[in-house]
């Protein structure tokens, strides 16, 4: 195996232990203590290439070979517009002819080929497929942000059982407190044998320990079960509320008790000629939506209503 | 008139209209929660004949109305030149629900909310009146979840021949567009319009025409709908303010309303028809398969409310709760201890 050197200063993992080699983009490895002194102002170019680089865009070479840095920072540039889905495809082949395609465009790049034309074929596709892009990253920040979610749920699950056992502990502790007193309260005032009164509470909290032996147990499956988290990670609506369903709606005109003789239907006003004595509307009118027969309907409905009317109050005909 | 004032206790400030102000009361003679509205007594002008116009036709107009679907004036009193007006006590509004995100409106709740309406609606036009107000702000809901139709501040009696109306009622964004463009005689449909889009508003959970000005509006509308033309609109160019506008294809609503059934967006087609006299009126609304079909509306009680109101039967269990607690947590000792003393020293 090679010894680690940076390339610059020429400094080996044996001379500096801490020695931590650094890639940026363009795979050439430098060590932290080169990149400190290069990108003083935060931006420079690379000492064996010259391709202009950021400060901000070093990381920790995880890999020995500084190719295969390289290839991951490529691939995960190409990757962010490349981010089509085996559902975005009709058939598998077409999918599997796009993921070759996603392969040649990664090995071009780090192994430099054809710099140029790939850059724009990539410039192309996002061109091309600037909505399918725009929605499979959509996706992919909602699958995170659900499972975010889901770790945010399990703290808050974590932080409700640690709460729940305080208390319980907390419990235990008044509980005992109340025993005691109790003991001491029944040695004070009962007139009782003192041993006997010993006995039968020493008993006592022999039992109330067995049980609570039992207790916890069921308690702690209840709550790792019982609690119910997740209901509605599954979906991030609400959950519709299960309803009974009452009985279907059945139309019933409405009656009005008129007192009087039946006034006439809409389709009268027309049929009979009732319409015929009223002046007719304006065509600006029927416009804005009236019509001479609701005038002609509600006079009507007026004349005839309440003339069957008796009024109780016989004292005034008379 | 003085004991009526002191009948009705203030509990709460609800709040602030234009022309009243709202306050939670309590009827101390059959104790029930009433609300008390108190009409502001405006400007000279606004009361040129004594008393504020809106007061005035709220009370004409309501003193003679009863349906469970239109809130319910039941007592009017005056003291000194303030005139108050008591209704049924309503926990909220239609608008409150829309708004709030932890409700879900499920088909059967909307059906059952627009269901109630319309059959206010219908009792209104029975009676020849047209409410020119509707707004989900104005359909009030209470706790059980029954829907009335308030505020008939701009409720007037229609179908007579001679006279001519205001076309600056309804707010802009259920204004129906011959309002917009200035007709002075219209009927039932202006009321029709505004439950199209507060059905639209239920469905979207938002405004479905949210126009900034009237202009606007229409716009807004036309290119839902598509730009009028003489076929689609008979007359259209007779109206007082009409105006040429671009001409819009229309979206089809089944592009808007992708989760709605075919018999909703049916009835919402009607409900929205450009032209007044195509429009469906209340009567034919209530006859549409949409509301026979399935699913059944939801029973009132089971309607979605908002969190911070709480149904009358839940009042007592927080109470039961704390008693509970506070007997488990420690206290008997010191009972004991009384008890015990008692015996010892007492008797």
């Amino acid at each position: 195996m090679d010894e680690q050197v940076c390339p610059r200063c020429k400094t080996t993992k044996y001379r500096n232990p801490s020695l931590k080699l650094m890639v940026n983009i363009c795979g050439h490895a430098l060590c932290e203590s080169c990149v400190d002194l290069l990108f003083l102002k935060g931006s420079g170019s690379c000492p064996e290439c010259n391709v202009p680089l950021r400060r901000s865009n070093f990381r920790v070479q995880l890999f020995e070979d500084s190719m295969v840095e390289k290839e991951v920072d490529i691939r995960k540039r190409v990757l962010r517009d490349f981010n089509k889905k085996e559902e975005d495809f009709s058939t598998l082949r077409e999918y599997n002819d796009y993921l070759e395609e996603v392969e040649t465009i990664i090995l071009n790049l780090t192994n430099n080929v054809d710099v140029i034309t790939t850059n724009k074929k990539i410039e192309q596709y996002k061109k091309e497929n600037k909505d399918v892009i725009l929605k499979n990253k959509s996706k992919i920040g909602r699958e995170e942000m659900e499972l975010e979610e889901l770790l945010e749920e399990e703290k808050q699950q974590g932080e409700v059982r640690k709460k729940e056992l305080v208390k319980l502990e907390q419990e235990e502790k008044k509980k005992k407190i109340r025993e005691k007193e109790a003991l001491i309260d029944e040695l004070m005032f009962s007139n009782a044998d003192a041993k006997n009164i010993l006995e039968t509470f020493a008993n006592n909290v022999q039992a109330a320990k067995e049980e609570v032996k039992q207790v916890p147990v069921v308690k702690a499956t209840h709550f790792s079960t019982g609690i119910k988290f997740g209901h509605q990670r599954q979906q991030s609506f609400l959950s519709v509320p299960k309803i009974e369903e009452g009985p279907l709606y059945m139309y019933e005109a409405p009656r009005q008790p008129t007192d009087g003789p039946l006034p006439p239907t809409w389709s009268d006003l027309e049929v009979k000629g009732y319409v015929n004595h009223v002046e007719h509307e304006k065509d600006e009118h029927r416009a804005g939506g009236y019509r001479a027969n609701i005038s002609c309907l509600r006079a009507l409905q007026e004349a005839l209503a309440g003339l069957y009317h008796v009024s109780d109050r016989t004292d005034l005909a008379s | 008139m003085e004991d009526k004032l002191k009948r009705y206790e203030k509990v709460e400030f609800l709040g602030e209209g234009q022309f009243a102000t709202v306050y939670k009361a309590r009827d101390s003679v059959n104790d029930t929660i009433v609300a008390v509205k108190k009409i502001k007594l405006g400007s000279r002008a606004e009361a040129q004949d004594g008393i504020n116009r809106t007061a005035l036709r709220e009370i004409k107009l309501l003193q003679e109305l009863k349906h469970p679907n239109i809130i319910n004036l039941m007592d009017v009193f005056g003291h000194k030149s303030n005139v108050s007006l008591v209704f049924d006590f309503m926990d909220t509004d239609l608008e409150v629900i829309i708004k709030d995100n932890n409700i879900v409106l499920t088909p059967a709740n909307i059906k059952a909310y627009l269901l109630m309406t319309l059959q206010g609606l219908e009792y209104l036009h029975i009676n020849w009146i047209l409410h020119r107000d509707l707004k989900p702000n104005n359909l009030l809901v209470n706790s059980n979840g029954v829907l009335k139709i308030g505020d008939f501040g701009l409720a007037k009696f229609h179908g007579s021949p001679s006279r001519v109306y205001t076309h600056q009622v309804v707010t802009r964004w259920y204004r129906a567009p011959e309002l917009l463009f200035g007709a002075r005689m219209y009927g039932a449909g202006i009321d029709m319009w505004a439950i199209g889009c507060i059905l639209a508003e239920l469905l979207l959970r938002v405004p479905f025409l949210p126009g900034d000005s009237d202009l606007d509006q229409l716009t807004r509308i036309f290119q839902v709908l598509g730009t009028p033309t003489d076929e689609t609109w008979p007359n259209v160019k007779e109206l007082p303010d009409f105006i040429q506008f671009k001409t819009f294809p229309g979206t089809p609503l089944r592009h808007i309303f992708t989760a709605a059934g075919d018999d909703l967006l049916d009835l919402l087609a009607h409900l929205l028809s450009i032209s007044p006299l195509d429009r469906c009126n209340c009567h034919e609304a209530l006859q549409a398969p949409y509301f026979s079909n399935k699913p059944a509306p939801t029973q009132g009680s089971q309607l979605p409310i908002p969190s911070s109101i709480c149904r009358s039967d839940d009042h007592e269990k927080p109470n039961l709760k704390r008693k509970l607690l506070e007997t488990a947590d420690g206290g008997c000792i010191s009972l004991k201890i009384a008890q015990t003393k008692n015996e010892l020293f007492g008797g």
